[in-house]
């Protein structure tokens, strides 16, 4: 029942927004501190370049692109779930505990974990997505009433404190700790994304592949779940049942992401956002705008961050920030 | 035969009991109008027969079957609820709106199938709402927004529709209307529906059955000749009534009424009701 010009208008955005990811996607790989000119990327992808050239674009940056383009669909789809059940256009994954569930588990296991070098970096995104999980699970144990279900207001609340809670756990965490160590913390906390090497594009992967198909086939319940409750009881949506799944669902997702960029606020936040004041509360045109919306701004707020400062470069996470607090502000003012 | 009854249904919040025991038959293809002072539960039970919310104890039975073990979607394809002033969808078209009601019929992903078409364009016809198939149900009046929640309540082609003040904000001339579209369901095509009412004219003038609740108790439940009486009035809402006829439909109204001195107490405490706990914010 949805008119042909609005799905008209969603395939040239989605069509806009491929244009600008390729686009801002060929721009960053040719851009950073080795060197790899723009005429030597094509031959180079074509197997002709030299062994630092081809170290470069296929070991460094590609698959940082990638990641980079992952995480932020699946932060921008564990948005818009949680901003349908919540019937709450201020939440994203932070409120369900994702953030700072990740960043406490982090933090104990940095600092108090003796570790190989070998296998660090592989078992940090374990880490970081199981506290994550926990987390979630903890926030969704407490804000669940016997009587009345889960109420999305009493899981924003409960959110929002362990939020608060966890974030002061970690800074008296780290404020007995040793400089270097919280040099490395501080800067997963701002959302720089380290996790760049092929392994951790096969760890992000499977998650969307799975469920990027299965919050679409959601869509209709998401819209009626958006609408009003005893609107989807009605016409017999398993309301506690639906939660449930989309609220793992939404975690996973997250969690998934995070466990690879570190803390990466407003994405989720952004995307749905903008995605459905485009199309409207339809999610099933929304959520493909929001996918690709999410990957774009990462990519692009990396890309810019990456490449803005030497040697190291500005987190992603406080790039995203730059972009997103005007927008976030902007909401709320219109409000 | 009745195809809906509830038996020694309890409902509260906590310690509150706001629906005690009660037991009722809903008649089938008739209109049956919930009526009651405010607080004494009668949108509670509304809410407890449609599953909205759930009892503390004793059944709601639906052609023999306890609802609360039925699956939920096959129950939609049986009752459709109105709830209490839906929340307005935004940016949603009214012929979408009306196109969520087809959701019990729907597997995979959604897509509407002719018939669909085919139902929500006849439920878009009986409303009067056809017009607006492609307009933003935001830039509706809310007569014309009321029937198009009436009519996503049609499409989902259910024998039984329970209304919680489907009048609630409108004008006169618009309570008519919504309220003759639901006597032309009920009787043109034999639809059983069911309400709640606060005008108790309008509840005489088109119900066939009315159960009076007062503290979560039927008063008295019957015809309107039995329950519109002096007697029943003053049990229910401790008004001193008067009651006459309508010269023009001859059911029984109430002419004029006065408080019963003394007697009358503030009813209106605070009652949580299920749309408080789950604000929307």
């Amino acid at each position: 029942m949805i008119q042909p010009a609005l799905i008209r208008k969603q395939r040239i955005i989605l069509l806009i927004l491929m244009f600008l990811i390729a686009f801002t996607g060929i721009i960053g790989l040719g851009m950073g501190s080795a060197a790899l000119s723009y005429d030597r990327l094509l031959p180079t992808i074509l197997g002709q370049g030299t062994f630092k050239e081809e170290f470069v674009l296929f070991s460094i940056r590609l698959p940082r692109m990638i990641i980079t383009l992952l995480a932020g669909m699946a932060l921008a789809l564990s948005g818009s779930i949680l901003q349908g059940i919540t019937r709450n256009d201020l939440a994203e994954p932070g409120i369900i505990g994702i953030n700072s569930g990740a960043g406490v588990a982090i933090t104990v296991f940095f600092l108090y974990f003796p570790i190989e070098v070998g296998s660090f970096v592989y078992v940090l995104p374990l880490v970081a997505f199981l506290g994550a999980l926990v987390t979630a699970l903890l926030i969704y144990l407490f804000s669940y009433k016997r009587k009345s279900g889960l109420q999305p207001v009493n899981l924003v609340l409960t959110g929002i404190g362990f939020s608060f809670a966890f974030s002061g756990a970690m800074i008296v965490l780290i404020s007995s700790a040793e400089r270097q160590k919280v040099d490395f913390i501080a800067k997963w906390l701002a959302g720089n994304i380290w996790g760049t090497d092929w392994p951790f594009i096969w760890a992000i992967l499977p998650w969307l592949v799975v469920l990027i198909p299965f919050t679409l086939y959601k869509a209709n319940r998401l819209n009626l779940l958006s609408l009003s409750e005893p609107v989807a009881i009605g016409v017999g949506v398993s309301l506690e049942k639906e939660r449930l799944t989309l609220m793992l669902t939404a975690i996973a997702l997250a969690a998934s992401a995070v466990s690879v960029t570190g803390e990466i606020a407003f994405i989720g936040l952004l995307a749905p956002h903008i995605a459905k004041a485009l199309v409207g509360p339809r999610h099933q045109l929304s959520i493909p705008i929001a996918l690709l919306l999410g990957g774009f701004l990462l990519l692009l707020a990396d890309t810019i961050g990456r490449n803005a400062v030497d040697p190291e470069g500005i987190p992603a996470g406080i790039m995203v920030a730059l972009i997103g607090a005007p927008y976030f502000i902007y909401l709320l003012m219109k409000k | 035969m009745t195809r809906l009854y509830t038996e020694s249904l309890n409902i509260g919040y906590g310690e509150r009991h706001i629906v005690k025991n009660l037991s009722v038959k809903i008649p089938d293809k008739k209109i049956t109008t919930i009526i009651g002072p405010n607080g004494c539960g009668k949108s509670t039970l509304l809410k407890a027969i449609t599953r909205i919310i759930s009892q503390q104890s004793g059944t709601v039975v639906l052609d023999g079957k306890d609802i609360s073990k039925v699956n939920t979607k096959l129950l939609a394809k049986k009752m459709a609820i109105l709830p209490q002033t839906p929340e307005s969808a935004s940016g949603l078209t009214v012929g979408e709106l009306v196109s969520y009601g087809r959701f019990p019929y729907q597997s995979g992903f959604g897509r509407l199938t002719k018939k669909d078409y085919e139902v929500i364009e006849w439920a878009l016809d009986v409303t009067g709402t056809a017009d607006f198939k492609f307009h933003p149900v935001d830039a509706l009046s809310g007569g014309q927004r009321q029937r198009v929640w009436i009519a996503m309540a049609l499409a989902q082609e259910t024998d039984i529709i329970f209304l919680d003040e489907p009048t609630t904000y409108l004008d006169m001339a618009h309570q008519l209307e919504v309220l003759e579209l639901l006597q032309k369901l009920n009787k043109e095509q034999e639809r059983t529906i069911i309400m709640v009412l606060h005008d108790l004219n309008q509840a005489a003038r088109f119900a066939d059955y009315i159960i009076a609740l007062k503290d979560g108790e039927v008063v008295k439940a019957g015809t309107c000749e039995e329950v519109i009486t002096r007697d029943v009035l003053r049990k229910v809402f401790q008004i001193d009534a008067e009651i006459g006829r309508d010269p023009r439909t001859n059911k029984p109204m109430c002419i004029t009424y006065n408080l019963i001195k003394g007697d009358y107490k503030h009813e209106k405490t605070a009652v949580p009701v299920y749309s408080a706990v789950s604000v929307n914010y």
